[in-house]
């Protein structure tokens, strides 16, 4: 089985590689969103999947270090990934911050608390003006793109950009399932399990907890990072905390336990929208996004009811079953 | 200045008001079938627009018969939203959260999340997401009483009076009916209460109606007050929230109190600060506060 994922696994790394260099420069555009997104993913699967810490901010990660690396462009005129390597840290402080409350905290209110972090950024931080410095005022920021030697990177020129966080997804997805048998995945997995027990063994639940949201809001903050490179421009609509919670949708729908659910959930957020408008299209009929978001609540409703570790978990659970049970069976005949 | 502050205080307690009903669905709801609610806020959105078409769709309002009044069209408008918020909450109930019984308190969170994303760009889909809409006004908006030398607005006066009337309403209903007691019985143990006979299914089914019906109140009555559209009514459930929690997910009346409080918290700094949304940060603030100082007494952490 394990095998059979891997080489499935290759195979579509090489389609990902491959593929969108054939693509006309909206798709293009698309996969790398489908990568960004597929970060933010991740960086609930480490959080909620692996720690237990739930987090409806994730997209307020994400926009901080977009705004970040935004600001030190413009501002300071820095290099690009000078500017997003800033970026990234910045979220990682701001998600230690966030992960301070986590401490007292478990379970649905502290998704009250991160669902509030999101709001404030969202509607207060992120559009007000008092904080243009950051934002980039009403119209945001402009980012002109950057040469990676002699190869441009701009929102014309998605395809470097596009490798680049194709790379950082694997290396960050790999670290991770490195980590879930690690020392530190063990002790992670324990707080998930019972924060009492991890305590007892001697956990030290301040430390692990902060370091996880750090980490997470790092990973977000990843795709958030070059988000700019790839859209030319930053503004707060698209860290707003409907996003959050499609993060944390697609994140569950898919199976939050799981790493190969990012790519899952990434790859339908990226391409659903250009899906539907290219549908509606051919079809000469209007489907509005507002659709997506609509069979995204369904289906987490229904997932939730009759799949509760997510497409990906449940659907290899049941796999499992099948070869196990394929030898048994021949047993009771013989 | 003085005048100035009093009418601050008028918006504050009509805010108030406005988030006291909210968060006593939240509050009701929590108390019996152990769901958060993050979609209350939605819920309430999707019945208040349900009495804007009425009133406002051209298919609907001509239907009005030429004899009725405009006002009276409104009310009748309002009657079928309510009654939508009933269905609604009912269908809710039946179709999802009868089928979530047992499982972790944080699951059931996350189908009210699911639940949100479905009302919120399902409304903007029927209704529209950018455009500005016109209130639904229950009463006259030009009507109001000078109370100590400020205008107070017959919608405001509303507002109050019924978060004031309905937490008392509903926290005598809960404590003196037969079947407010059946409600606590099945929010302390609903096992022990099946077994005392009392109807498990049908209580979570009628706590479910009453929260809905609760949020839609709350939407209608506030419409005239903010941005009235599909989003800001959605997002009402942040300040809810920091009003449920201040109550401690249980009290009615303390809800109610906190609601108050965070209206006038909400308001005062406007007078400083021109900013729409900065009541979110103060709804943050005291949810945090809230939290770190009474994390024992909200966390009783009802394992339904």
């Amino acid at each position: 089985m394990n095998r059979v994922i891997r080489a499935a696994g290759f195979l579509l790394l090489a389609l990902a590689i491959t593929v969108p260099a054939r693509l006309d420069l909206e798709l293009q555009f698309d996969a790398a969103l489908a990568v960004i997104y597929g970060l933010a993913i991740l960086s609930l699967v480490l959080l909620t999947g692996y720690v237990g810490q739930i987090s409806l901010c994730q997209a307020t990660f994400m926009g901080i270090s977009a705004f970040g690396t935004g600001m030190l462009v413009n501002t300071f005129h820095l290099n690009y990934f000078v500017a997003a390597a800033a970026g990234v840290l910045m979220s990682f402080l701001v998600g230690i911050v966030v992960g301070i409350p986590a401490l007292r905290l478990r379970g649905i209110l502290l998704a009250v608390v991160t669902l509030g972090v999101a709001l404030v950024f969202d509607k207060y931080f992120f559009l007000d003006s008092a904080y243009g410095w950051f934002t980039g005022g009403s119209f945001g920021w402009h980012v002109s793109g950057t040469h990676v030697g002699s190869i441009k990177v701009d929102s014309l020129h998605v395809m470097p950009a596009y490798y680049v966080l194709l790379g950082i997804f694997v290396l960050v997805a790999l670290a991770m399932l490195r980590l879930h048998d690690s020392g530190s995945g063990r002790r992670f997995r324990a707080i998930r399990d019972s924060e009492l027990a991890a305590a007892t063994m001697g956990v030290d639940l301040t430390r692990y907890k902060l370091v996880a949201f750090g980490l997470s809001a790092a990973i977000a903050g990843l795709g958030g990072a070059l988000y700019p490179l790839v859209v030319g421009s930053v503004s707060a609509q698209p860290f707003s905390f409907l996003y959050s919670l499609q993060f944390a949708a697609f994140a569950v729908l898919m199976g939050i336990r799981y790493v190969p659910a990012a790519a899952i959930g990434g790859f339908f957020m990226g391409f659903m929208p250009v899906i539907l408008v290219r549908l509606s299209h051919s079809l000469h009929h209007d489907i509005k996004y507002d659709w997506f978001q609509v069979v995204l609540g369904a289906l987490l409703v229904a997932q939730l009811i009759l799949l509760p570790d997510g497409v990906w978990g449940d659907v290899r659970q049941k796999l499992d079953h099948l070869q196990v049970k394929a030898p048994r069976r021949k047993v009771e005949t013989a | 200045m003085l005048i100035q502050l009093e009418a601050y205080t008028v918006i504050g307690l009509t805010v108030g008001g406005a988030l006291a009903l909210a968060a006593l669905g939240i509050v009701l709801v929590y108390r019996v079938t152990g769901v958060l609610n993050f979609a209350n806020g939605a819920m309430g959105m999707f019945s208040t627009f349900v009495a804007w078409t009425v009133i406002y769709d051209p298919g609907w309002s001509r239907l009005r018969p030429a004899f009725l009044p405009e006002q009276v069209w409104v009310w009748f408008a309002v009657l079928i939203a309510l009654v939508f918020s009933v269905g609604l909450g009912l269908a809710l109930e039946l179709g999802v959260f009868r089928w979530l019984v047992g499982r972790s308190q944080l699951i059931k969170a996350v189908v009210t999340i699911g639940i949100l994303l479905l009302l919120q760009s399902g409304a903007s889909l029927i209704w529209g997401n950018t455009q500005y809409h016109l209130p639904v006004n229950v009463v006259d908006p030009q009507r109001s009483v000078m109370v100590a030398r400020v205008p107070v607005g017959w919608n405001q006066l509303l507002v109050m009076a019924t978060a004031i009337g309905l937490s008392l309403g509903l926290a005598a209903f809960l404590q003196w009916s037969r079947f407010g007691v059946a409600m606590r019985a099945v929010s302390d143990d609903p096992i022990a209460a099946g077994l005392w006979g009392i109807p498990v299914r049908w209580v979570g089914s009628v706590s479910w109606m009453l929260g809905s019906l609760v949020a839609a109140i709350a939407g209608i009555l506030i419409s005239p007050f903010i941005n009235f559209d599909t989003i800001s009514l959605t997002l009402l459930v942040l300040d809810a929230l920091a009003a449920a929690l201040i109550g401690g997910l249980v009290s009615l009346p303390l809800t109610v109190l906190g609601g108050f409080a965070l209206g006038l918290l909400e308001t005062y700094p406007r007078i400083w600060i021109q900013s729409q949304d900065f009541p979110k940060l103060i709804a943050l603030l005291v949810i945090l506060a809230v939290l770190i100082f009474r994390a024992r007494r909200v966390l009783l952490e009802k394992q339904a």
